[in-house]
């Protein structure tokens, strides 16, 4: 009787051993911390041509993952970057995804793949704005000089990527996505 | 010769008499004994009217008052001591050899959690044995908050079959993802009394002291039909332990330790981080006034930086009985909280400490809950029950331009139960709610709400139990439009034997908007929220088979499968004319999955073992994709031994990976490697040793929890408890 006793306790602890051992690593762990040298991101310089208009409150760098295809598409789920201010009245404007910005909220190494949009994006409203309606387009990049439409911005794995460069024609806007 | 041989044998038969009679006398007189001893709970108190029998014997006896028992006249032997009472487990003590001298033995009775037709549950609004309910129920025994040092009732709910935590939001059977407290699908009460706060609609489980907390029950599945808005995923009922008969004063406190993070990156702090805890409790009975009241202070350095707390927590139940058919009971609960405020990791290189820009980050709490509940027998079988209560919560956090906020909410119940016959029994009332808020983050919005209700338990002369109920609630939250809402529901038990019972409900649940959900109003990491006018109520219809099965007298199986249907559910969302986030009845989702437990009580009384399993399959139906913060597979298992005065646990906890979280706030860099997440295994230990046998009416406790130091989030960004140590005890006298 004593025997099955402790054949029944050890069968139940052993059990709840075997149970906790299936927990055999220690779940979450840092991620390795990125060497400066592969860092993932882009930089380019923007370049203003003419002057700024009056109506203009405020200009940003924008980055879209997939493209402008309908109103829906200018989401915040789908801005992957969007740049500090760029001060007003500048003529040339350098930039990285390792500056501040208001997306994403810390600065850090920028996920790699392809960017179907990157543009300068405009607003003249008092306060700024999420919505679609209130954004302009003054400017987008483009790859190998074909202006017919957006150029994609592939950034590889641990690559930085230069001259993601854009001109801004504030007196010949480039068209406009949907919405 | 004769004559004087006569007289010889006379003489001698004189003697013999005397010789036999003095020996019998010794016998009888010299060689009994007694055994007496006192019977308490797991708290200490006496129980009175306790059985107990000596086996195989006609001598017995019943617990006094005071717990105490004495069995007179017993001779010398070897004897097996059976202690009874309804609502706690037996004990059989053998081998009380009575040789030399009397014995004293006083036990402990363990509060009966399982199997057991005596369990009574209130959580429908009136007392009903738990194999009667039609719907799945689950208890936690108030003895594992001490035990276990739960110091809050959200650890301990994380170990219910069926329920998951994310953080502090509770998820049965998946119906809460994590909406960052402006709202619950799961209703907690007080006695009784609903218990959440008028601006977001949230549970504060930190509020509720631990020590007097005598039970908790937990209804899965919608229970709209009887409580209204809120508690279209199920309801969690606190029950406040009885007042004592005799003056009974409680003193508990623990001190405990985090280890260090298992990883050196992590290791902010240098060392290892205290927290502790004490409570003083003391309950007493005066001719027809009795009350408990307490006060707990917790401390928390946390293994967290910005996450360190203090929280003074008052409670004071106070019972007046005018006669013994009516009383009125005053409950006060009030809390004080001065803390960090940890959202989020830096990132997982530095997983335990917020980002720099929330770096400093607090926050100050002050919360107040008063109710008061009059019963009274108006006629034979009829009882009322009047409850009245307010609650109110404040906050502010310490920000450049402070987020504050104050709600009041005011709340009235009328309640009458009836017994009408031996065959039905009617539950209905009608209660109303009214709030008010003054809020940066949610402006200032009233709200009020009516509802009336109305349920009958018919029991057949068959063993079958049908409860049929029907609740219409009305609700107006400020400029919002009103809306009313009806909840039936239909609930069948029916008993094949004794033990093999079905249960099966279906009904529907509602829930409300709170005022967070549609009025907050704030803007943080280029993320602005905005609130939403044309919001309205989410619905359901749940359904619920199941099964519970005692095949031998130490296995118990419970089983059941269930659905739910939401309509309408509230989630935030993206407004694609603003790109602004709100709260809006965007999906039409589907939940629906099973359950398995099975207890084991391997040794009665010293060994058993539990496991359960959930799965659940939680769907945003429209996108196709899984609900967010729904593990599909849930498993807990537990250990239980007690034997001499030890009782020693383990428990063991597994969740799987939870397939959606909150990826915009990856997406968006605001919690950077936000997209690290595993599985749930946590194992937790716990060692306690009784000193009751030595005189001493003390309990010590030892608790090692997440044994393993297993690294894992329920929220993004946010590493929950890492391995810790701690030490308590419990001192009544």
């Amino acid at each position: 009787m004593e025997n099955i006793k402790y054949f029944k306790l050890q069968s139940a602890i052993l059990l709840l051993i075997l149970l906790a051992l299936a927990c055999d690593d220690h779940g979450i762990e840092p991620r390795p911390e990125t060497p400066a040298d592969k860092i993932s991101g882009f930089r380019g310089k923007i370049t203003f041509v003419n002057e700024w208009p009056d109506s203009i409150k405020r200009a940003f760098v924008v980055v879209f993952k997939d493209p402008l295809l309908d109103p829906t598409d200018f989401s915040i789920f789908n801005l992957k970057f969007l740049s500090r201010e760029i001060p007003l009245e500048s003529p040339v404007y350098e930039y990285s995804s390792l500056d501040s910005a208001f997306i994403p909220e810390v600065p850090g190494p920028f996920p790699p793949g392809s960017y179907a949009y990157v543009a300068v994006a405009q607003q003249s409203t008092p306060e700024i704005s999420l919505a679609r309606k209130d954004w302009f387009v003054s400017g987008i990049y483009y790859t190998s000089g074909d202006t017919t439409q957006p150029g994609k911005m592939v950034i590889p794995d641990s690559a930085f990527v230069e001259d993601i460069n854009i001109t801004v024609d504030f007196n010949n806007p480039p068209p406009q996505p949907p919405g | 010769m004769r004559k004087s041989s006569k007289k010889y044998l006379s003489k001698l038969f004189l003697l013999i008499s005397i010789a036999v009679a003095l020996s019998t006398y010794q016998i009888l007189y010299a060689q009994v004994f007694t055994i007496s001893g006192k019977v308490l709970d797991s708290k200490s108190n006496p129980i009175p009217g306790v059985n107990v029998i000596l086996l195989n014997t006609n001598y017995g006896a019943a617990t006094n008052d005071e717990g105490a028992y004495e069995i007179l006249n017993l001779p010398s032997g070897n004897y097996t001591i059976e202690f009874s009472a309804i609502g706690f487990e037996k004990i059989r003590k053998e081998n009380v050899v009575l040789e030399n001298e009397s014995f004293i033995l006083d036990v402990i009775l363990i509060e009966s959690v399982v199997l057991t037709d005596e369990v009574l549950i209130t959580a429908g609004k009136y007392e009903q044995k738990k194999s009667d309910l039609t719907v799945s129920t689950e208890i936690i025994s108030g003895k594992e908050f001490t035990e276990r040092n739960f110091s809050n009732l959200e650890d301990a709910v994380r170990f219910v079959p069926g329920v998951t935590m994310t953080e502090d939001q509770i998820s049965i059977r998946g119906s809460n993802g994590y909406s960052r407290g402006t709202g619950s699908r799961a209703l907690l009460a007080i006695d009784g009394l609903p218990f959440y706060t008028g601006d977001s609609g949230d549970i504060i489980w930190e509020m509720i002291p631990t020590l007097e907390i005598q039970k908790v029950e937990i209804i899965k599945g919608a229970s709209s039909s009887l409580y209204g808005s809120s508690a279209i995923g199920g309801v969690i009922n606190s029950l406040t332990r009885d007042i004592s008969d005799k003056p009974l004063t409680i003193f508990n406190g623990f001190y405990g330790v985090y280890d260090k993070p298992y990883y050196n990156e992590w290791d902010w702090s240098g060392g290892m981080r205290p927290f502790n805890g004490l409570t003083l409790s003391h309950s007493q009975q005066i001719e027809k006034f009795g009350f408990n009241v307490s006060l707990t202070r917790l401390e928390e350095s946390s293994y967290k930086q910005d996450d360190d707390f203090k929280k003074y927590i008052g409670f004071l139940k106070a019972v007046y009985n005018f006669t013994p058919t009516s009383s009125l009971t005053l409950l006060a609960n009030t809390f004080n909280k001065r803390a960090g405020q940890f959202l989020y990791w830096k990132d997982s290189r530095n997983a335990l400490v917020p980002p720099d820009q929330n770096l400093g980050d607090r926050i100050e709490t002050n919360r107040y809950l008063f109710g008061l509940i009059y019963k009274s027998l108006l006629v034979d079988q009829v009882l009322m029950n009047i409850k009245t209560s307010y609650y109110r919560n404040y906050f502010k956090d310490n920000a450049d331009i402070p987020n504050e906020s104050t709600s009041n909410l005011y709340r009235g119940e009328v309640q009458l139960h009836s017994t009408i016959t031996n065959y039905l029994v009617l539950t209905g009332g009608v209660e109303g709610t009214l709030s008010g808020v003054e809020s940066s983050l949610f402006g200032n919005p009233d709200a009020f709400s009516l509802g009336a209700y109305l349920v009958g338990d018919i029991n057949f002369s068959f063993p079958l139990i049908a409860s049929i109920g029907v609740r219409y609630d009305y609700s107006k939250l400020d400029s919002l439009e009103g809306s009313g809402a009806v909840s039936p529901k239909l609930g069948l038990n029916y008993k094949l034997s004794k033990d093999f019972i079905l249960r099966s409900s279906l009904g529907t649940g509602f829930r409300a908007p709170t005022t967070a959900e549609a009025f907050t109003s704030t803007a943080t990491g280029g993320i602005t929220v905005k609130p939403n006018p044309n919001i309205k109520s989410e619905y359901n219809l749940t359904f619920e088979f199941g099964v519970n099965y005692t095949p031998i007298s130490f296995v118990n199986i419970d089983g059941a499968v269930f659905q739910n249907e939401y309509y309408d559910m509230i989630e935030p969302g993206i407004d694609p004319e603003d790109g602004l986030v709100f709260f809006s009845n965007l999906v039409r989702a589907r939940i629906q999955g099973g359950e398995a437990g099975v207890i084991l009580n391997l040794l009665p009384n010293e060994l058993s073992l539990s496991f359960s399993y959930t799965y659940l399959w939680a769907r945003d139906l429209e996108t196709g994709t899984a609900l967010r913060y729904r593990p599909r597979h849930i498993f807990y298992s537990g250990l239980d031994f007690r034997k001499w005065n030890f009782d020693f646990g383990i428990n063991f906890r597994y969740t799987s990976r939870v397939e959606e979280i909150d990826d915009e706030l990856v997406d968006l860099g605001i919690v950077v490697d936000g997209d690290l997440r595993v599985p749930v295994y946590t194992t937790d230990v716990n060692l306690g040793y009784n000193f009751i046998t030595y005189g001493l009416p003390m309990n010590i406790y030892l608790n090692i929890k997440n044994i393993f130091n297993y690294n894992y989030v329920e929220l993004i960004g946010n590493i929950r408890k890492i391995r810790n140590y701690s030490f308590g005890f419990n001192l009544a006298f």
